[in-house]
This record gives structure tokens, sequence and C-alpha cells, in this order.
């Protein structure tokens, strides 16, 4: 999937992204939106999330 | 095959469930479009091989190494190591020190293999790839969550009747942030194999082939979930294992192996294959999914390929391994957890998508679970130490095979691989250290084994190779757990419930709106944030002064006979900078040797008691004081970095290539 993005913004986002400490633009723009879309997203049944942990050596 | 090729996700478009995961290689558009691909595929072949040889040679123009080899041996620590190379028992990995050089290498806060190897792909802090811990919490509930990969749900699913059809992909995300070495050598045309190096699950696109590790699930969707099969009655309740009856039939046993969920049907109905076992001759026989094989006491079957047919008619591909553990009075089998199948795996397992299936059709079928070794079957007592040794053995042999394999075949790039034999054994038998008991010798036979195989590696290199044997951390003795919950609760910190002193696991019971902190995962601990956590009552202008005060009292923490657990506590804003450092805990706890987080606190429980001992055949750990427990670095050439760090690794490996370090990292290369 390909969002456009206007020149300045993206030489904003490529500034931004490198202050930050990202790996690149992209990495930047993903972990903003996904920090967003985090606040509206549903949480999975709980028992759902307990039993993926099921063998992990480290924890009862 | 051919579709397969082309179509490298197309196995996942009906995974649809965590637990389950299927391949279904779909309809008449998907073929049409595969014809066309594949025409097209053929005609466009000589034109990208060219292409792909001018890149190769322009990026290889200004390295200084033809090739680099990593080998990667999971915790090896430097202690036993120099004693036994002192006593002369590593002669190869003595040897590279000697022409070479041997250097302690400086490991992660905290020093767990997920956070460490990741930190070896991408040469920048925690706070810069996002794995802190094998668990993260939800922000909104507070539940654990594996924090290297999540599976979750295809958006769409079609409804008919009692079926359930999905009709989008299921998203697969692998969560560790930032860039491997690999992916910026493969833009430069270096070639890169990389074998079961941790968190490479889900496998990422790049210009090279990798095998995915650590945290890949099992077909059940767990970290592996051991079975046993028994004619035993009594009742018996395994943590990480289930227990199943083992029916008396004419002529020997009957059962039937538990598998993933039916996500095609509504109401997720458990997926089950029922097997037998025949007496033949004084021998046995096990009988399952069609095919025959020899159950001999004591000796592992090879992989058995176990293929869970659907409502759909599509088929949910695993494997599993039995041993026969007892046959008289009672009968007892034990099967290993459903590893996805290589050949046919229902999830993303390599890149490129056929890699795992090349490697089982030239090596044989290869266990693919993240932590492949059974540590909660013999935690548990449903395989004894012999046979878990044999487990693990086996599995290096596999994986020995593999990085052979991959130095016979590459006569320039990277080959890095890693093997997590030295972890697990040591896990498990740190008991037997210096006891005159069996398998006393259990971790030095280890160390031995792992030198001839670092002599191996020796001889696949000549000028133009740099070799690397590296451990991402050290090991000690696990002989106490603290739980930090209980002693944030009985310091005021943390409240229950009605007044409560002992909760459930997943904080079941605790009042978050009086609680200040808690405790989850094997590294540190959290404030309960205002704006962060859902329920969060800590003000961020009270954070600080809060965390010094924590520290303070935390630190001074004393055991029944006075000796301190914890040695530090580390504020995690003070050890590193980066875009993710939000999602760390914000303290990373410093145990002292003999001591780690409670089994039952990492999961956050509140116990009554704040430490108590480990009784576990897991008897050694690492998760301590990140400078008790640096790993090893050994190269064939002269090392002259006073304090080499796990960092320093990916830069490395991009200058010798003479590719630029990128500004994001954080780690110096060593050259």
């Amino acid at each position: 999937m390909t969002i456009k993005l206007k020149k300045e913004l993206w030489a904003q986002v490529t500034k931004a992204a490198t202050a930050g400490g990202y790996s690149s633009p992209e990495e930047f723009i993903e972990h903003v939106l996904e920090r967003e879309c985090a606040k509206l997203a549903g949480e999975e049944p709980d028992e759902e999330v307990v039993r993926r942990l099921k063998g992990l050596g480290y924890i009862d | 095959m051919v579709l397969a090729y082309l179509h490298p996700h197309a196995t996942q478009i009906a995974y649809i469930g965590p637990g389950a995961g299927f391949a279904f290689l779909g309809s008449f558009l998907t073929l049409i479009a595969g014809f066309f691909l594949t025409v097209f595929s053929l005609l466009s072949w000589p034109f990208r091989l060219a292409w792909r040889a001018v890149r190769r040679r322009k990026g290889y123009r200004h390295a200084r190494v033809r090739k680099i080899i990593f080998l990667g041996l999971d915790g090896l620590d430097p202690r036993t190591t120099e004693r036994l190379m002192t006593e002369g028992k590593l002669p190869n990995l003595a040897r590279l020190a000697a022409e070479g050089s041997y250097k302690r290498l400086r490991t992660t806060f905290p020093a767990l293999s997920p956070v460490a190897w990741s930190t070896f792909a991408t040469g920048v802090s925690p706070a810069k790839h996002n794995i802190f811990d094998f668990l993260d919490r939800s922000l909104k509930n507070y539940l654990p969550r594996l924090s290297s990969a999540h599976i979750g749900k295809p958006a769409h699913v079609l409804r008919v009747g009692r079926l359930r059809v999905p009709i989008s992909r299921t998203p697969v995300e692998l969560r560790r942030k930032s860039q491997p070495f690999w992916k910026i050598l493969g833009r430069q045309g270096i070639g890169c194999t990389i074998l079961r190096v941790p968190i490479t699950f889900p496998p990422e696109k790049f210009d090279g082939r990798l095998l995915s590790a650590m945290c890949t699930p099992d077909l059940k969707g767990t970290q592996g979930s051991f079975s046993q099969f028994t004619t035993r009655v009594e009742r018996a309740t395994y943590e990480n294992g289930s227990r199943y009856p083992l029916r008396r039939v004419a002529d020997g046993f009957a059962g039937e192996i538990e598998g993933p969920a039916d996500t095609y049907l509504e109401g997720r109905p458990i997926l089950r294959i029922p097997f037998q076992v025949r007496r033949r001759n004084g021998a046995y026989e096990l009988q399952v999914a069609g095919r025959r094989c020899a159950l001999r006491p004591g000796e592992y079957t090879g992989w058995q390929r176990l293929g869970f047919r659907t409502a759909v008619g599509a088929s949910a591909s695993g494997m599993a391994r039995f041993l026969a553990t007892e046959t008289d009075p009672e009968f007892s089998i034990y099967m290993t957890p459903l590893n996805l199948d290589p050949e046919r795996p229902a999830l993303p397992i390599s890149h490129p998508p056929y890699y795992a299936a090349y490697l089982a059709n030239l090596l044989g079928s290869y266990a693919t679970v993240g932590m492949a070794e059974d540590t909660w079957a013999l935690n548990e007592g449903v395989i004894d130490e012999d046979a878990f040794l044999r487990q693990a053995w086996d599995i290096f042999a596999e994986r020995e095979g593999m990085f052979l394999n991959a130095l016979e075949n590459t006569r320039r790039g990277v080959v890095a691989c890693v093997f997590d034999t030295s972890d697990r054994i040591q896990h498990m038998f740190y008991r037997r250290l210096g006891t005159s008991g069996p398998h006393a010798e259990a971790i030095e036979e280890m160390y031995r084994r792992l030198d001839k195989l670092a002599g191996k590696a020796l001889t696949f290199t000549d000028d133009g190779t740099a070799l690397f044997v590296l451990s991402d951390h050290g090991f000690c003795a696990f002989r106490r757990g603290v739980n930090i919950n209980a002693w944030l609760r009985d310091n005021g910190y943390l409240h229950l419930k009605n007044g409560g002193r002992e909760s459930g696991p997943f904080f079941e019971g605790v009042d978050w709106s009086r609680t200040r902190a808690y405790a989850l995962g094997l590294g540190g601990f959290y404030l309960n944030l205002k704006g962060r956590e859902a329920l969060g009552v800590v003000d961020k202008r009270e954070a600080e002064a809060l965390k010094s005060e924590i520290i303070r009292q935390l630190a001074a923490l004393r055991d029944e006979d006075g000796a301190a657990p914890i040695g530090n506590v580390y504020a995690t804003a003070s050890l590193y900078r980066g875009p993710y450092l939000d999602a760390a805990p914000d303290f990373i706890v410093g145990y002292n040797e003999g001591y780690r987080c409670s089994w039952d606190g990492a999961v956050g429980k509140v116990a009554v008691g704040t430490i108590e001992d480990n009784d576990k055949a897991w008897s050694g750990d690492h998760c301590v004081d990140p400078v008790l427990v640096p790993g090893v670095l050994f190269s064939n050439r002269k090392i002259e970095a006073a304090d080499p760090g796990i960092e320093d690794l990916a830069p490395t490996a991009l200058k010798l290539f003479g590719v630029d370090v990128p500004a994001w990292m954080e780690g110096k290369a060593l050259w």
C-alpha cells in the first residue's frame, strides 16, 4: 500500500526520524500510526493471550 | 510448488487463528495468476540473473573480507570457558584465542536472549529495537504478551452456515523494530544466510536466506506444549503440557493426539488424530496418520508428520517425535510439542518461504519451534535427564547439518547460525555442577562438543574470512526466586482488593486504583503511570521521585540469611535512549548470583512470601545483573577494543564489507 505525502512533510518526517533514532522514515511513520491505532484497538480474550505463552521455558 | 515460490505468502491466507494455521492454496483465480506469473518468471530469469551478478560484483567492491561467519553459542559463559581453556579442554577455542582474539562480550540490559540477539542483529539498544524482555504487557489490561511477535485474526471472515472461511490475510507481525545488518548487506548485493538467530519470527523479507528461531510457535500456537499419553489413571496437572489417557486394547494401546483448533468451524472444535500402539513380537509399533514406526523404549522415533484435517478439507500440518517412557506394568508415551512442518509450514518460518522446505528436503526434517528443547517436560518429570539430553543433542545435530551445509555453499557473504544447546543444558543441569551424581559432567561435555563445532567452523576460514564465535550472555546458578510483586505489596506500592495478601497469576485481585508499581516479565518492573497504563495512578511529575525511592528501598532487600538478592536496581531511562523507551520496564533489576525473579512473579502473581527456593530442574539462569553475566567473543582476527559489546557486531559486519554504518546504529565497528 502506498500513501502519498507532500514533499515538505516528507522532509520533516525524515528529519524527525533521524532525530528520534529510527532506522528509516518508514519506521517512524509506522510507529506513530501503530501508537495511535493501538488506542482504538480492542483487546483479545484473556485466555487466548495467556495460552500463547504456554511452554515458554522461563515462566511458570 | 511453483505457486509457493511465486506467492511467498499465499500459504498464510487461511491462517485464521493463533492456535491453528492452515495452508490453504486457494481459488481458480490464484491458479490463473500463478500460471501467468510462472511464465513471466521464466522469461525474465536470464535478465534477473545478469542484474544480480552485476549488483553483487558492485556490492563487494569495497569489501575487506569475502566472508563472515558468526557462530552463536547461546549462553556460553566466560568463566566456565576460561577455566576449561586453561585446563586444555577446549583446544579449538584456545587456538582461536591465541591466534586471534578472545574477549568477554558486554551484554544488554537485561541479559536475556531476545534482547541481546536483537541488539546483535541491529547494532542498537533495546530502546531502538523494542525488545526489552520475553514478555511485555498490555497497557489496557496489564496482561502479559509475547514481546517479539503478534499473530492476529483475519479482518474478514465469510460465514456459511457453521463454516468460517477467512477472506483476508492473517496478520503475523514481528515486533522487533529497526533493521538487521543482513537486510542492509542484502541491499548491497551481499548474500547472507541467517540460521536460527533469535527473534526472527516471522521472517522479514530481504535479499538473502533466513530460518526463523526463538518465539516461533508450535502448531497449537503456544511456545511448545508437550503431550503425555499414559495408562496411569491418577490425576496429574502439568503447567506447560497435557496428560491424555491411553486405553488398553486387544493387542496394545490406543489414544488420540490433540491438535490445533479447527478455526474453519464455529466454536473452534479441537482437531484430533487417533493412534495405536501394537505389540509385535515383544516390541512395539506406533501406528499414526496412516504410517507405522517402531517404538522402542527409551528411543525417540523420527519426526512423524501429522496432518489435522479441517472442516474445509485443508490440512494443518505438524510433526512430532514420540518416546515410550515406560512399558510395564503401565505404558506411557511422551510426545514433543507439535512443531510446524518445515515442508508445509502453516506460518511463515523462513525467507524465502521455500527455504525451510529446501533444508528439510536436503537434510531431513528438523525442529522448528522457537525453544525446541523441551525444558518443561524435564521440569515436570515427564521425561528424564537422559531423554532430555538426547533430544537436545538431536536438535544440535539438525542445526549442525544446516550450518555446515551453509558453510560449504558460501564462497562469499555472511553465514550466521545460533545454537541453543549451550543455553538449555546449562539451564537444566546447573545444579549438577560440582556434584558426583549422574550428569555432573553434562555441562563440561557440552562445552567440549561446542569446541569441536568451533573447530569445524575454523576449517572454513582463510585470509579472506572473519570468524566470530560469540555468546549473548553468560550463566550462573538460580537457587532462590524473588517475587517483586510481593515486595511491592509489603512496602505499600501494590495493593490487593479486600486487603488480600496473595493474588492469582496475571494480577488477578490487584487493586489498580491504589497500585503504584507492578512487576511482569523476567527483567524488570513498571510504574502504574497515569496516561500510560489504563488504570494508572502515578502522576508523571511524581514519577522520578518515586523511582528513586523504590530503587533505594529495593536495593536494601535481604534474604533470610542476610544475603542481598539484589545488587543494583537500574532506572531504564538512565541506561538507553530511543523511540521505544516508553514500552520499556521503568526499572531493571540487577539480581545477584543465585537469585532471579520467581517463576510466578514473572507472570504477575503476588505471592505470600517474597523469596522462595527454586526446586525445579531448571537451576541455572542469566536473568541477573548484566554486569555479572557477559558473553564471550572469539575471533580469528585481533580485536583491540577494550570493552566490546554485542551491539558492535552489526556495524563490524557492515564495515568489513565496506558498507557505510548508518548513523542510527549505536555499536562501534571493532576495526
